[in-house]
């Protein structure tokens, strides 16, 4: 019997979400916790950045990282946590594609810091306290894990499922480890596994989750609302449709989809209809889909920083 | 100020029913119109996607046209309807990400219409040169394989 091997988690700038997302495993996570030795985990026990200094390289079997990249801090400690591991994975859709904070980078870090506190503001330290202790500075933008550093693996979803999280310390913990860059979750598109009927296969209209109480059994698309669903891969049980409410892409986009909001675009202006097709309905089409009011933050809700360049810059 | 002049380069998408024959028959007809446009021709508007669209910026294009045929003309019947209304969405999605949607120009031109086809992308170019250049760098991952930003084609 080798060693049980050692786990790393750690949050950079994300809510806490992933870390409780292992509460999900229910009893299970004890048969997990009895197989690992915890090496460094902020969330859960007592253990220090100089603690995990102390490690030999590569010492830790497998790091996961949740959180967005956002301050020179979140990047110090994914490169120390990547040099003493021997796996990383992107635990979470911040970590794999920037998450709901990449959504930021729409604006620089100048308006964000000018906006939060002020003008003039720079990151002190406290009445006091030594230089050492001011605040990390924020990053220009915010990035995903594999901006900065070798991914290994990626677990997705905001926060990760149960299954997928299952799929990933099966793997973990039975060595059968799949090639590098394999992302836990289905490579096929949401829809696969979503229990709703698809009929109409046209857009009429749309509408915000919040003005309809949608038909149980029809494909939330055909009532008007935007679901992902299209382009993001299943593995989550359609989770969200079943609930009534659109697939929102936080397990990231099929590998035949690409970007997820171009493939969005290209399949709703195949979709929508505003009576008969020509120039008669070019101004109620416009308006149909004028109720999408913010294409950018529907499509790349948790994946700006992925694939969404070149958002306002400074330079720019 | 740059010693040359800045010289847009635009990637055009043209259909081969209407636009592309529209273009050759500008061609023929000794037409002169800035020569800033690579052609492409696909069979249908219809076929050109924001993908390839947003591929071209990233390759270095500041400006994007796609030719397709007048409403009613579509060798596929419906081609250029689906065009329309993924470009305005396009469109929208462009501004939001800091991009002036006036790259992005869709004409309807036919097939005799060369004389059209010269002048909208006389039009064009000037837009584009008082936007200036468009640098939409690429960025490398460091992932091993490329899970993370597939490509067209991948």
């Amino acid at each position: 019997m080798p060693p049980r091997p050692r786990i790393a988690v750690y949050w950079t700038g994300g809510c806490g979400g992933c870390d409780v997302s292992f509460l999900e495993l229910g009893p299970a996570l004890l048969d997990v916790l009895a197989q690992i030795e915890i090496a460094f985990w902020p969330a859960l026990v007592d253990t220090k950045r100089s603690d995990v200094e102390a490690l030999a390289p590569r010492s830790i079997a497998a790091t996961l990282v949740n959180g967005t990249l956002r301050t020179e801090e979140n990047v110090e400690m994914v490169h120390l946590l990547r040099e003493k591991s021997e796996l990383v994975v992107a635990f979470g859709a911040c970590a794999y594609q920037g998450g709901v904070p990449g959504l930021a980078n729409l604006a620089t870090r100048d308006e964000i810091l000018r906006r939060m506190s002020g003008n003039g503001f720079r990151p002190s330290p406290p009445p006091g306290g030594e230089a050492e202790d001011a605040p990390p500075g924020l990053l220009p933008q915010a990035k995903s894990l594999a901006d900065e550093i070798t991914v290994d693996y990626v677990v997705p979803g905001c926060p990760p499922m149960p299954p997928l999280i299952g799929l990933l310390l099966g793997a973990l913990l039975s060595g059968d480890l799949p090639a590098p860059g394999h992302v836990f979750a289905h490579d096929k598109a949401l829809c696969e596994e979503c229990p709703r009927t698809r009929e109409e296969r046209k857009l009429t209209k749309v509408v915000r989750p919040h003005e309809l109480v949608p038909d149980p059994n029809v494909c939330l698309l055909d009532q008007g609302m935007i679901c992902l669903g299209p382009v993001t891969r299943g593995g989550c049980g359609a989770a969200c449709p079943k609930a009534g409410m659109p697939c929102t892409g936080c397990v990231g986009p099929t590998p035949n989809a690409g970007d997820p909001g171009l493939a969005m675009i290209s399949a709703l202006g195949s979709l929508a209809r505003a009576g008969e097709e020509g120039p008669g309905a070019f101004a109620a089409e416009d308006r149909l889909l004028d109720a999408l009011v913010d294409p950018l933050g529907t499509f790349y809700k948790y994946s700006l920083p992925a694939y969404v360049r070149t958002g306002k810059r400074s330079d720019r | 100020m740059p010693e040359t002049p800045f010289e847009p380069k635009i990637v055009a998408f043209l259909c081969r029913w209407c636009a592309g024959a529209g273009a050759d028959l500008a061609g023929t007809s000794r037409i002169a119109y800035p020569a800033n446009a690579v052609p492409i021709r696909v069979n249908c508007s219809g076929r050109v996607e924001p993908e390839w669209v947003m591929e071209a910026f990233r390759s270095g294009a500041d400006g994007v046209f796609i030719g397709g045929c007048h409403p009613g003309d579509c060798h596929y019947v419906s081609g250029n309807y689906k065009t329309r209304r993924r470009i305005y969405l396009l469109k929208k999605l462009l501004a939001e990400m800091g991009i002036e949607p006036e790259r992005v120009r869709l004409e309807w031109v036919s097939a005799t219409e060369g004389a059209k086809y010269a002048r909208v992308m006389k039009e064009f170019v000037a837009e584009l040169k008082r936007l200036g250049p468009l640098h939409l760098e690429r960025e490398e991952k460091t992932m091993p394989a490329s899970p993370v930003l597939p490509r067209v084609g991948s």
